[in-house]
């Protein structure tokens, strides 16, 4: 099959082709049109059709990972919406969890008050009350609730959030009431809490579903744009999403569902990184994906896509309870900024110089010294090593920089100020990986550390160094590994429940029909995907917590019969993975299963990358340049005579002991003294530490 | 008693006591030369411990008041006691670990261990109050003894008299049980005597053993890490950087002291409803804040005395940290630094505290001092009062300043093994006003910063059933500024269930307008709101049994508006209007802006309504 990756962000929009029969590839970048991102989506692809030539209807299945919904909550651009929800309950969103973000400070704002996704005279309660057994206990007021749509609708409401107490026990109030808005307001986009998360807890449920109708009508426009784009351009091939779960779903559950496509612009790097990972061997990765102003950092231990814990799945200022991978970003990039604060104390980020003006060596008015100055100054990017970006380096700005601001008040030599720069923004990234890996349980020497992103292989080595990592990996293409990682993603759709049973007298024919029915709508979403019931695998995972507690963890639970002995090894599963987590289990304690899930997954097959040309150890032949860089040796910062290679040029089995640095179109590798670097089969480099090279 | 009651400056000076123990210590190390860059590396990892630990401790604790409510605290101190870094959880545990360290140097100092773990609540040995336990754990380095792992977290119930919260308790014994330094595991080995007594004694036996639990591995996690830090950098590196962040924390603050005028900055004097017993008999207090140089004292002479109920203040554990966060929290406010100043012994240091002994803010042992949340959360109002005419661009308008706690128990109906259940809930407060932007509705306030129980989860766990939890009715407080609106939450008792409660709805002393802004509205439990005889409670309780059917209404404090209501923006005030804040003509009386339904603002009419009413003035 003809395949192709569209990973539209703010500045650029990548594609990566992919034809499984020849294994070949082709990529292609260029600038989004943030007016309307379908534009370069579309244009983009028939540049890259020809590129590769090949014909529109060729290609057989587009992914597509965007960031139109995600880019709508965080500046705020979301639809007017509605919400019709339980009398008494009128301020669920505006209270929130009562708590507030800053501890020490009378000043600060509280987004759900001050920017709310619906405004109070936007949010309608109307008499009707379910109980936590299901039970009616206050019958729906039908005259109300007519009432309140007409208000709604006079009020110039787009999309109306459903949101009933009790309502993922029994929909029965919440469906009345959509019927009604349908009935009364036909064309509303409607969104209902016991469909987009069917689970207890209603302040972050009302919160999920007040942002689906936020997100909800853009996205649609768009999905709906994007698809007549391509219709036109004679694309037959569906558009499938990266969802923030890590799987791709069809446009129409995207449109469905379309609060499921928030934050998932970071995750195709992870999922790139875990398909090096079972390339090279080490199925175990971590992602350090680098650009200008953030890093994000996944984790994936085994190749498993680890999942957000319910606390942190946040996005923007707002709340949302959906399945989320587990990427954490930190400011810290190559324009984080580099100064001195008012007590005297050396700081680096997380303000960051942007884009524009953008560091000093830019030459675009920049004045602050960053981390891509540091860089420049210690001599490790020649001056077209931006090049392919339109831009040519000017290290004498750089040096002007960090000179005055850092290294004159801080009494050091420049290259000193500069390599302090370096260490403090590794540190940032080191301890960030390790609040994500170490104090989750996991051991770094299991890991391997992959670059992504155009910075991602500027850090790798020095940060995989202090992790103790086993090795470190620049992929061929760091730059467009969001794009490739979108094509080994597989089709996966999530359904949830509560269910709140006590693992030790579980109601067995209860449980079976709640999971029989998750698997057959799992399994229909496959089916429309052209999946044939051989090839559709069914997951079943458990939310269990002691009794008592007051989060979940999500283990696997075996499908079948859901028995005693199923009950056993779920609970078994879940002590496990607390011990992971929390280093202890109570096994004298009452597990309870709260929430049922059933992810249905549809395989895609893999990008068989082909080999590159072999070579013996010698890199000779990829040598460009030989130049005076500072690198950092135990406690000194000296200078080398260090070699500049050429990544295109490299064959497998070439060896480069650092200090050195490779140079590519998307990326610049450094390598510090005390690594060596080999080139494998499939043109990845990888990274070892002194006796200890991979 | 009345001769302290106006203090001079030097009396006062030597008098008051402070959180901050400073650099005249005894060093077994030797401070050296870090350079900016190991600085910041280390003061990174300190950080990254503190976060560590706190996050092991929310997620594997037990309880729902650590677990959801957050309420729990974690750092590293050194062998001086002095704090290096602590975990950004509640603030009211935030600086209370060195007071714990201190209380149990006096017994242990020397007999450290490896794998000993230590355990105490003693409230006149430096616990904030007996249920929230400190776990500490002595950190070494080979064998030589560098410092403490420690945390605190509120147990659910330690064994009290009554469930939950008691206010009217004749002394300390009556609040539970007393851990004086105890080593509940020697080198290692875990004395199970103690253990058996600690669970045996309490309601929530299996909660308190997993709280307990995580919290001696939240320690132990950050002894680990930090003796990690220290075989990297060395001893003597760490102890130095960590000095120097210390210095860094105190320089900021100091900074921030010294642009302040030096000067006597009175509050007007507040008042406390009643101690829980003698109801209608309201506590006074007094505060008085002195800006000398780069040092504040806070003197709370004046102040009612120490009370026959639970509702005193620990000196050391509640009151010196409520004094450290309030100036911090006026000075060096998170949302306007451009840098975090971490929260160390530097940032204790500039900051003084008086209290006569056998006051309400320093009582006597054995006086009961469970009760304590409401009067410290006035403190930092008091502070905000007092220094309201000379910064009015930095202060906030009265806040709610008060706790309203409740805790709901019974017996369990379906489970042989465990014969009580008990739903602690912290409801929430309001923000006054603040100099540009309204106050805050419906969040924890001050000191406090815990979550909310899902309703549906209490729901699923307790016979209750919630009725109502909404922002109160009634419009907020004017003013330029309007101030933050209460809550309101009905519960009603599907079984009977005895409550406990601690509280102050503040009906005879409002949260404080100022320039101009209105008072706050006070808040009131109300039994049976619909009923024939609704009848109005007190906000303190202690064991009242409420009867299957019964309805309780609980509503919490508004906070205060700021500067003169006729100023506010007509928009704003619109907004309002249509947001059901207040209806158009509470909007005409209290702002002057005439808001006609079908056409919306009238700005020439409100205009002139406002120029008649500044000229009738």
């Amino acid at each position: 099959m003809k395949r192709v990756g569209i990973d539209i962000g703010g500045t650029f929009t990548d594609f990566f082709f992919w034809d499984d029969e020849t294994r070949s590839m082709t990529t292609l970048k260029v600038p989004s049109t943030p007016e309307d991102p379908s534009i370069a989506g579309a244009e983009g692809l028939q540049q890259l059709c020809r590129q590769a030539g090949i014909k529109a209807e060729e290609i057989g299945l587009l992914l597509h990972g965007t960031t139109v919904a995600t880019n709508i909550v965080v500046q705020h651009k979301g639809a007017r919406v509605g919400l019709i929800t339980t009398r008494g309950f009128r301020d669920i969103l505006h209270i929130g969890r009562k708590n507030r973000p800053l501890n020490f400070s009378n000043y600060q704002s509280l987004p759900r008050q001050s920017r709310p996704i619906v405004k109070r005279r936007h949010r309608l309660a109307v008499a009707e009350r379910i109980s936590a057994a299901g039970d009616i206990l206050q019958p729906l007021e039908v005259e109300e609730v007519r009432t309140a749509v007409r208000t709604l609708k006079a009020q110039g409401v787009e999309a109306i959030a459903v949101c009933g107490l009790f309502a993922f026990v029994n929909p029965a109030h919440e469906l009345a009431i959509k019927a009604i808005i349908d009935a009364e307001f036909p064309g509303a986009y409607v969104t209902m809490s016991h469909e987009v998360v069917p689970l207890y807890r209603e302040y972050e449920r009302f919160s999920t579903t007040a942002l689906n109708a936020y997100v909800g009508p853009q996205t649609a426009t768009y999905l709906q744009n994007f698809a007549t784009r391509l219709e036109a351009a004679g694309f037959s091939a569906e558009l499938h999403l990266m969802s923030s779960s890590g799987g791709a779903v069809s446009s129409e559950r995207a449109r469905q569902n379309p609060v499921s496509l928030l934050l998932s612009g970071p995750v195709g790097a992870l999922v790139a990184g875990i398909e090096v990972g079972r390339e090279i061997g080490c199925p175990s990765v971590i992602t350090l994906d680098v650009g200008g102003t953030s890093a994000d950092i996944g984790v994936a231990p085994r190749g498993e896509l680890r999942m957000k814990h319910l606390l942190d799945t946040r996005v923007g200022d707002y709340d949302a309870m959906v399945p989320m991978v587990d990427i954490d970003t930190i400011g810290a990039g190559g324009g984080s900024v580099a100064y001195i604060d008012q007590g005297g104390m050396f700081r680096v980020g997380p303000h960051s110089a942007g884009a524009k003006p953008g560091p000093a060596c830019y030459g675009h008015g920049g004045e602050r010294a960053t981390v891509t100055d540091a860089i420049a100054c210690l001599g490790w990017f020649r001056p077209q090593a931006l090049r392919n970006s339109g831009l040519e380096l000017q290290p004498q700005l750089a040096e002007a920089a960090i000179e005055e601001q850092i290294a004159g008040p801080l009494q050091l030599s420049r290259p000193q100020a500069a390599d302090g720069i370096y260490r403090v923004i590794t540190t940032h990234m080191v301890e960030a990986i390790r609040v994500n890996s170490v104090a989750k349980g996991y051991d770094p020497r299991e890991f391997a550390l992959l670059a992504f992103g155009g910075a991602g292989a500027a850090f790798a080595v020095e940060v995989g160094r202090q992790l103790h990592v086993q090795r470190v990996v620049i992929p061929r293409h760091p730059g467009v590994g969001a794009a490739s990682g979108l094509l080994n993603t597989d089709m996966k759709y999530e359904f949830m429940a509560t269910v709140w049973q006590d693992l030790s007298r579980v109601d067995g024919a209860a449980l079976q029909r709640a999971y029989r029915n998750l698997s057959g709508q799992a399994r229909d979403s496959l089916r429309s995907d052209g999946f044939a019931d051989g090839d559709i695998q069914l997951l079943w995972k458990a939310d269990c917590r002691y009794r008592g507690q007051g989060y979940e963890l999500t283990v696997e639970a075996p499908a079948g019969a859901t028995d005693a002995d199923w009950a056993a090894a779920v609970s078994e599963a879940f002590h496990r993975a607390h011990e992971q987590l929390y280093l202890r289990r109570f096994e004298d304690k009452a597990v309870h299963l709260i929430n049922i899930r059933v992810i249905g997954v549809g395989h895609m097959p893999r990008l068989k990358f082909a080999t590159a040309g072999a070579g013996d150890s010698s890199p000779q032949a990829a040598l460009v340049a030989r130049q005076n860089a500072y690198f950092r040796r135990g406690d000194s910062v000296g200078v080398f005579d260090t070699p500049f290679y050429c990544r295109q040029r490299l064959k497998s089995g070439n060896r480069i002991r650092g200090p050195a640095i490779v140079e590519q179109a998307d990326t610049t590798t450094v390598i510090t003294p005390e690594a060596t670097a080999v080139v494998d089969e499939l043109g990845n480099l990888n990274i070892g530490f002194d006796g200890g090279a991979a | 008693m009345s001769s302290a009651a106006r203090t001079p400056l030097q009396t006062l000076v030597e008098a008051a006591a402070s959180t901050g123990v400073g650099n005249r210590i005894e060093r077994d190390w030797t401070r050296v030369e870090v350079d900016p860059v190991t600085l910041q590396v280390i003061g990174g990892a300190t950080k990254a411990i503190a976060a560590e630990m706190a996050q092991l401790l929310f997620r594997m604790a037990y309880s729902s008041i650590m677990r959801e409510s957050r309420d729990i605290g974690a750092g590293i101190l050194d062998c001086s006691g002095r704090q290096l870094c602590e975990s950004d959880s509640t603030p009211m545990h935030c600086g209370s670990l060195p007071a714990y360290i201190k209380g149990i140097e006096r017994k242990l100092a020397g007999s450290y261990r490896p794998g000993d773990v230590i355990l105490h609540n003693h409230p006149y040995h430096g616990a904030s109050h007996a249920p929230d336990f400190g776990i500490i754990v002595p950190i070494f380095l080979r064998d030589k003894h560098v410092g403490f792992a420690a945390c605190t977290g509120h147990m659910v119930d330690i064994g009290a008299a009554n469930p939950g919260f008691s206010v009217d308790v004749p002394d300390i014994w009556a609040e539970g049980l007393l851990i004086d330094c105890a080593k509940i595991y020697r080198a290692g080995e875990r004395n199970q005597a103690l253990w058996d007594v600690l669970q045996d004694n309490v309601r929530t036996p299996e909660a308190n053993a997993g709280d307990m639990e995580a919290m001696i591995a939240c320690c132990r996690l950050g002894a680990r890490r930090f003796a990690e830090l220290l075989q990297k950098y060395g001893l003597d590196t760490v102890m130095s950087a960590a000095e120097m962040w210390m210095d860094y924390a105190e320089r900021m603050l100091r900074q921030r002291i010294a642009a302040i005028a030096d000067g006597v900055y009175t509050a007007p004097d507040g008042w406390l409803e009643d101690d829980g017993k003698h109801f209608g008999k309201a506590l006074k207090i007094c505060t008085q804040v002195v800006v000398a140089g780069e040092d504040i004292y806070i003197d709370l002479s004046g102040s009612a005395g120490e009370v026959e109920t639970g509702f005193n203040c620990p000196f050391t554990g509640s009151v010196l940290p409520t004094a450290n966060f309030a100036i911090r929290t006026l000075l060096l406010d998170e949302a306007l630094l451009a840098e975090e100043v971490p929260q160390n012994d530097g940032v204790f240091r500039p900051v003084h505290v008086f209290a006569p002994e056998g006051s309400i803010f320093n009582p006597r042992y054995p006086r009961g001092c469970e009760a304590r949340f409401v009067q410290i959360n006035r403190l930092p109002d008091q502070i905000l009062q007092a220094f309201s005419p000379s910064m009015p661009e930095s202060v906030t308008a009265g806040n709610s300043a008060t706790v309203s706690c409740l805790a709901y128990s019974g017996a369990n109906a379906d489970s042989a093994d465990d014969s009580y259940w008990v739903d602690i809930e912290i409801n929430e407060g309001a923000y006054g006003a603040r100099c540009g932007m309204d106050g805050l509705d419906a969040v924890d306030n001050l000191m406090a910063n815990t979550r909310n129980n899902p309703i549906e989860e209490t729901e699923l766990n307790t016979p209750m059933r919630c009725e109502r939890y909404e922002l109160r009715d009634d419009p907020p407080a004017a003013g330029r500024w309007r101030g933050g609106i209460g809550a309101v939450r009905r519960w009603r008792f599907l079984q009977p269930v005895s409550v406990g409660s601690t509280g102050d709805n503040r009906q005879q002393d409002p949260p404080r307008g100022v320039f101009g802004g209105h008072p706050g509205k006070p808040g009131r439990l109300l039994l049976n709101p619909d009923g024939e005889r609704p009848q109005s409670l007190p906000a303190k309780l202690t064991d009242v049994r409420f009867e299957r059917g019964d309805v309780l209404e609980i509503t919490l404090v508004s906070a205060a508006g700021y500067g003169d209501p006729l100023q506010r923006d007509p928009q704003q005030v619109l907004a309002d209007v249509l947001d059901g804040y207040l209806s158009a003509p509470q909007a005409r009386r209290d702002y002057g802006v005439v808001i006609d339904p079908p056409s919306g603002l009238d700005l020439p009419a409100t205009e002139a309504l406002r120029r008649q009413r500044a000229g009738g003035h």
